[in-house]
């Protein structure tokens, strides 16, 4: 068993050995917050196999003071970012119907009715721009100016985004609700 | 107001199931990625490397023109099949000489006939390890060598090799059982692990013990501590009437976690301030905390409401995944009342020598060393100037005061002018200066 420090140590010698021990240990992980990024899982180990080269090429960067899954998730979230802008020109369009879902009073939503599975595919069904802000926002806990920047947008551009985006995920949550609580009822 | 709580309810929702979140990647994308980094490497044009790729290169280069002219050399042609094998070998552990070697092929291969010897004899003692550990072997230089030998024939063949040289009945019937004779308080546990051995043989019976790590003892019974992780092979050597008998078991030591974190920001206001706590654990993989305030949680890096100041005692325990566990609580947390850092106005050095400035706030030593009384502080830089204003003393450490010593010479009597530098935990930089008057009794 190596340590962080070790494979930090060994990756920043590109020894193949300390990568593959840094990818056997963390990617899981960190394809858990590609995916939260993307429209599903192939795109999702896009931005991961582009995030492992960065980590593997930049290891140096990693000052070694903070928390290191905090900078792998750091790199995951930049390349994600990165990845969205990429794409950007293939993504102008959004769909009517998702303007029309305005914010209903019931809200409340209990933390375990949900499996991170489906909490997953509603985020992936969200517009990419949409995704992006609410993952910073409501997951990374980044403010809305810091948002901003990162994103070169305005700041009011991300908290709008981020409350249609709330709208959205309400309305595809209540949805699902419905649909599991008839299911569950209609079996017993 | 309502808005707002909703809101965030909405959002921890999303953050307690997928912040953490694992996903499995498609087997196939780590071949992959590992193709693409080999790639990037090579692409990349790295000085330091590139003596290895030269001197891969040239090895392989050599290599092939070698089993060229072999095989183009017709008149040697038995030879050829001889020569090639040890020449793959030697190619691996030395690439320079070979260039040397080259021309003289008959000589090359009675070189390389030696040196495939060689490897062989290194592989040898492998054996030694097989039972106990390098450390041990080298220890028991005395009984090293045949112990090795004798335990595998014994743990094989208990029956025969008693039979050639016991007539006594008694340690016959007891060594035939193959029972083995170690007792162990436990087999594994955390590190530091506390591990009482008891050799269950006869009481006129002599009993060696070789914990595994260098360490043995003759006694009986004896306690031993492993303070680092890993596989420990336990050796216990038996003299019961003339006859040697060893006997092995296994000892493991799982690593302890390291908890650490940081509480951010430093200083925080509340409540408006949401804190975040920075995990920067190690070798964990489950971490409860305490936030001091009846609220727990089990995220990684969780963030949390407090509603006022006070005195929190904020709490992680991390777990690993042998269930080993290392806590770490960070005392008064947000109190921004009770703040203080203050200094003696005078002291009395220890007259009989300089006594290094560390001290126990309990000891009758702390008087003899000018040091605060504080909390809350976090960290601290302390400077001691002479009335001329030479710097005769520095700290950054609480815990490290100035002991009346000058470069070793204890200090005239007078007054010594201090100056403070700092920040408390929850209301920012402080500056202070006083002075403090130097006695002597």
């Amino acid at each position: 068993m190596m340590s962080d420090q070790q494979i930090i140590e060994g990756c920043a010698k590109h020894q193949r050995k300390a990568q593959q021990l840094l990818y056997d240990k963390y990617s899981r992980f960190l394809l858990g917050v590609c995916l939260r990024y993307a429209t599903d899982k192939a795109e999702a180990e896009d931005i991961l196999q582009d995030s492992f080269l960065k980590i593997f090429f930049n290891i140096e960067d990693y000052s070694g003071t903070g928390s290191f899954i905090g900078w792998l998730r750091k790199v995951a979230v930049n390349t994600a970012i990165t990845h969205y802008h990429k794409n950007l020109k293939f993504r102008y369009h959004i769909e009517i119907e998702e303007f029309v879902s305005v914010e209903t009073g019931v809200s409340s939503f209990e933390e375990d009715f949900f499996t991170s599975d489906e909490l997953f595919r509603v985020l992936n069904d969200l517009p990419a721009g949409y995704r992006l802000v609410f993952n910073l926002y409501a997951v990374e806990g980044y403010k809305h100016k810091e948002i901003a920047e990162m994103l070169g947008i305005d700041t009011n551009t991300s908290k709008s985004q981020y409350s249609r985006a709330k709208a959205v995920l309400r309305g595809k949550l209540q949805k699902l609700r419905t649909l599991k609580s008839n299911y569950s009822g209609g079996n017993e | 107001m309502e808005n707002l709580r909703e809101d965030k309810e909405f959002s921890d929702l999303f953050r307690q199931k997928l912040e953490n979140a694992e996903v499995t990647p498609s087997p196939s994308l780590s071949s992959n990625l590992m193709r693409k980094v080999g790639m990037r490497e090579f692409l990349r044009f790295n000085p330091a490397r590139f003596n290895i790729w030269y001197a891969g290169a040239a090895v392989v280069a050599v290599g092939t023109t070698l089993a060229v002219i072999l095989t183009l050399s017709p008149d040697k042609g038995k030879k050829e099949i001889q020569v090639l094998q040890p020449v793959e070998i030697y190619q691996g552990s030395v690439d320079n000489d070979l260039k040397k070697d080259l021309p003289a092929t008959s000589a090359t291969s009675g070189e390389n006939r030696q040196s495939a010897e060689k490897v062989k004899k290194n592989g040898a003692p492998g054996t030694y390890e097989s039972l106990s550990d390098r450390k041990t072997a080298a220890i028991s230089s005395v009984a090293g060598t045949n112990q090795a030998a004798e335990s595998q024939k014994i743990n094989k063949l208990p029956a025969t090799a008693v039979l050639n040289d016991a007539p006594d009945k008694n340690t016959l019937r007891t060594i035939k059982r193959s029972q083995s004779l170690i007792e162990v308080s436990v087999t594994e546990g955390c590190s530091p692990l506390r591990v009482v051995f008891s050799c269950l043989a006869g009481a006129t019976d002599s009993c060696l013990w070789y914990f595994g790590d260098g360490g043995y003892s003759s006694l009986k019974n004896p306690v031993w501590i492993y303070d680092d992780a890993g596989e420990y092979k336990v050796a216990l050597q038996v003299i019961s009437s003339g006859l040697k008998s060893v006997y092995s078991t296994v000892i493991s030591v799982h690593p302890k976690p390291l908890a650490k974190f940081e509480i951010a920001p430093e200083n925080a206001i509340l409540p408006r301030d949401e804190i975040n706590f920075l995990n920067y654990s190690e070798g964990a993989v489950k971490y409860r905390w305490d936030f001091g305030d009846n609220n727990t949680s089990e995220m990684f890096e969780p963030r949390h409401s407090y509603r006022k100041y006070g005195s929190y005692n904020v709490q992680l325990i991390a777990t690993s995944e042998h269930g080993c566990s290392d806590s770490v609580v960070i005392y008064n947390a947000f109190s921004s009342s009770g703040n203080y850092i203050e200094f003696p106005n005078a002291f009395i050095p220890n007259p009989t020598g300089p006594s290094g400035g560390y001290y126990s706030p309990k000891s009758d030593e702390a008087s003899q060393i000018f040091h605060p009384v504080f909390s809350g502080v976090t960290d601290y830089q302390l400077r001691i100037f002479s009335k001329r204003g030479i710097l005769i003393f520095e700290s950054n450490d609480f815990n490290y005061g100035w002991d009346g010593y000058y470069k070793g010479q204890l200090c005239d009597p007078g007054v010594y002018v201090w100056k403070v530098r700092g920040n408390f935990i929850n209301s920012g930089q402080f500056t202070k200066v006083g002075d403090v008057t130097l006695l002597r009794n």
